[in-house]
């Protein structure tokens, strides 16, 4: 008997691997499905006009200026394929975008492991107050990015409203500060990405079919062997989404370390905004900007492969 | 009737008022981060970087010229820096106006669209760029860029209006001298000074156990204690240099490495707490920072204004002078104009209005007495603060301290650009 529940939970579990399976697509007739490929243009034709504009020109500019050669005194710069810039532009900042990778990977992690549960709570155990809990935690993204980091350096300041009182009553030492530190940097970007980990997660939680997780139970499953077989692998989606959407924007982030970290603190984001507005070197930004570019394709191709759904290959198609 | 618009309005000049006279510097950080100016700038940039035919670039390049006998149009835009200008409530209106700039057009009748649009030279450039590179209309007539890169590149690539000396009749009654004709811009033929400063070095006293006499301080903790001093990055180069005795518009490479090996020093000592681009002022007042380099300005509207506990200094060896120029940008719609107004914040009268708003150094000698004297008429705090104002030797430079306050040297090629960064960029970023 019990071994039978265990086939069938088995069953179950392998069903939930393989969705979205879905059904085949419906047979329609020729001219209906002509119409609808007319209407499925028409509907997408104004975001693909944006794209093509706001990101692919950018994107081919970005190439071209990475290949040019010159100077700002010198008569500007010109189309060379000047692929030295490239060599000269990761070997000078391999360690930058190491920092930047590691920092974003944490943050990433972190604030999955926040974000995760809280999702979870809110899509099965929040009911009708479902919304407005996910939206409180939305709500301090309402404020301008900036505003909000700047703020961070106020609350964390050295002698500020945090650590002042912790500092007078002696829990910490006098010359304790999390200002200036990768602590500071990796808190700060954890903090600014959570929406972006939260939401997909909380998407993703709350499309699972809660009578599957009972039908675990029923069939002898514990409840973490529940969330291990049946609900984690139905939230990959979300987490392959939240991951993507916080480690590559992370990544390249160079706010977070100008405003809460130090010179041992720089990421590549900052170094490249350095040689286009400093430097003036806008052919090796530019080629920095493309490595990392393609370097977070191929980690988000990485990431697709390992998890192995579909939503998750679209995902990366996306991103 | 202009008389009285000068006079600010009395609930206006006072702590509101006060309140809202934040020094332009300071903000720039904030404002710096702001992603969408960054990343309009950036793809602006880039399309600059590829589209056009750039200028040639002799030295100064060259521009369209103007003839400044025309008739000027009927109006001028004006791009500065924010808070960088008087302002007043209109009497009758209520509404905020530039008294200094609304008698230009009482006198003149031509209308100035003012614009505090530019939060730092080098991203303000790159807005401009690829009209600049182009040959179009920038959409400003006149334009605030400090001496540095982005002003040696405008002059480099022909992209600004040579100015006629002839026609600037209050300028050249009342510039002071160090406007005049400086090393970044001979005989002024680009630019007159807007407003100017000074960069040296600032301290909380509460946090010193001296003040800063010279620029090794910074790296006694005894001094400043530990992970609590700033260095501006831009500016950092040069100040070292001048306090190892070295005059920056003289020095080449060698130097170059020597100011850097004085900065890696510091690094070492662990008094550093961070590189700042502009930011220090935030870390500054919120008692991160024992002692900084500082833009003079900065500390003392703090000093004087807001009775913080903030003091500024010159260090043993000297302090930089840094000037905020009015420029007019190839193909401006009305040249004529704006080089009217440029003489015109030459009255001293109306270099008032505006040094009592902004607190920096003003390139007319004779406002300072102007203000003393207004400090006689006004009572208590506000003609307290006007005296003290007054009376900074910071903000009327006396000659032996101009002596000690060089230029930053100017970097006029790529190559000298690149070799300047390839040795100071790593120390600010590693």
């Amino acid at each position: 008997m019990a071994q039978d529940k265990a086939e069938d939970l088995a069953l179950l579990t392998a069903t939930v691997a393989g969705q979205p399976a879905g059904e085949p697509p419906k047979r329609a007739d020729q001219f209906l499905a002509k119409r609808q490929r007319r209407v499925a243009y028409g509907i997408l034709a104004p975001g693909g006009v944006y794209l093509l504009i706001a990101f692919i020109v950018p994107l081919i500019i970005v190439v071209y200026t990475s290949l040019q050669t010159g100077g700002l005194l010198s008569g500007g710069y010109t189309f060379t394929w000047a692929f030295d810039n490239y060599a000269d532009a990761f070997s000078s900042s391999k360690i930058f975008i190491i920092r930047a990778v590691v920092y974003a990977g944490l943050a990433t992690l972190i604030g999955i492991l926040l974000a995760y549960p809280m999702a979870y709570w809110i899509a099965f155990y929040a009911g009708k107050w479902k919304s407005t809990l996910f939206f409180l935690i939305l709500v301090p993204f309402f404020v301008s990015f900036v505003i909000r980091t700047v703020q961070w350096n106020f609350i964390l300041a050295d002698d500020g409203v945090l650590f002042g009182p912790l500092k007078t009553i002696g829990l910490l030492p006098d010359d304790f500060r999390v200002l200036a530190s990768p602590v500071a940097v990796v808190a700060g970007l954890t903090y600014n990405f959570l929406p972006f980990t939260a939401l997909p997660l909380y998407v993703a939680l709350e499309r699972i079919d809660k009578r599957l997780v009972e039908a675990a139970k029923d069939l002898y499953a514990s409840r973490f062997e529940a969330f291990r077989k049946v609900v984690l692998p139905l939230s990959y989606p979300g987490l392959f989404a939240a991951l993507v959407l916080s480690f590559v924007p992370a990544t390249g982030d160079y706010v977070n370390s100008g405003v809460l970290g130090s010179n041992r603190t720089t990421m590549v984001g900052q170094v490249i905004q350095t040689k286009f507005l400093t430097e003036a070197d806008y052919p090796e930004a530019a080629a920095l900007s493309v490595i990392l570019m393609l370097g977070m394709l191929v980690i988000a191709l990485a990431y697709a492969k390992a998890l192995g759904t579909e939503d998750a290959a679209l995902a990366a198609g996306a991103a | 009737m202009t008389e009285d618009r000068r006079q600010p309005d009395p609930a206006f000049a006072g702590a509101l008022a006060r309140g809202m006279t934040q020094r332009r510097l300071s903000r720039r950080n904030l404002i710096r981060y702001g992603g969408a100016t960054v990343g309009t700038l950036s793809f602006a940039s880039i399309l600059a970087a590829c589209g056009g035919e750039p200028a040639g670039a002799p030295e100064p390049g060259e521009g369209p010229t103007v003839d400044f006998n025309a008739e000027p149009g009927t109006e001028i835009n004006f791009a500065n820096w924010p808070l960088y200008i008087d302002q007043a409530k209109d009497p009758d209106t209520g509404e905020r106006i530039n008294p200094s700039l609304q008698a230009f057009t009482d006198e003149t009748g031509i209308t100035v669209n003012y614009n505090d649009e530019i939060q730092a030279n080098a991203s303000f450039f790159g807005e401009l760029l690829p009209q600049l590179q182009a040959g179009q209309d920038t959409g400003r007539d006149i334009i605030v860029i400090t001496n540095g890169r982005e002003f040696t590149a405008l002059v480099a690539n022909g992209w600004l209006t040579e100015l006629d000396p002839s026609l600037r009749p209050n300028f050249d009654a009342n510039a002071a001298a160090w406007a005049k004709d400086p090393d970044f811009d001979p005989g002024n033929r680009f630019s007159m000074a807007w407003q100017s400063g000074l960069t040296g070095v600032g301290w909380n006293t509460e946090k010193v156990s001296a003040p800063i006499a010279k620029m090794d301080d910074l790296m006694n903790p005894d001094i400043v204690g530990t992970n609590s001093v700033g260095m501006i990055t831009g500016d950092m180069a040069d100040l070292v240099m001048v306090n190892l005795g070295i005059t920056p518009a003289d020095s080449g490479p060698d130097e170059w490495r020597e100011a850097a090996d004085w900065l890696e020093m510091l690094k070492a000592s662990g008094t550093l707490r961070k590189f700042y681009d502009q930011g220090y002022v935030d870390d500054f007042t919120a008692g991160n920072l024992a002692a900084s380099m500082a833009w003079s300005g900065d500390i003392l509207y703090y000093k004087i204004w807001e009775d913080q506990p903030f003091d500024f200094g010159v260090p043993e060896g000297g302090a930089l002078l840094w000037i905020d120029n009015m420029l007019i940008p190839a193909n401006s719609a009305n040249p004529q104009g704006a080089y009217q107004l440029m003489d015109w914040v030459y009255k001293p009268e109306i270099a008032q209005m505006i040094t009592e708003w902004v607190l920096y150094m003003s390139p007319v000698g004779a406002v300072q007495d102007l203000i003393a004297q207004h400090a006689a008429d006004e009572q208590g705090e506000l003609a307290s603060d006007l005296q003290e104002t007054a009376d900074s030797e910071f903000l009327w430079p006396d000659d032996a301290l101009l002596a000690r306050t060089p230029f930053a040297r100017n970097l006029t090629t790529d190559e000298e650009r690149e070799e300047w960064d390839s040795i100071f960029i790593p120390v600010s970023e590693t």
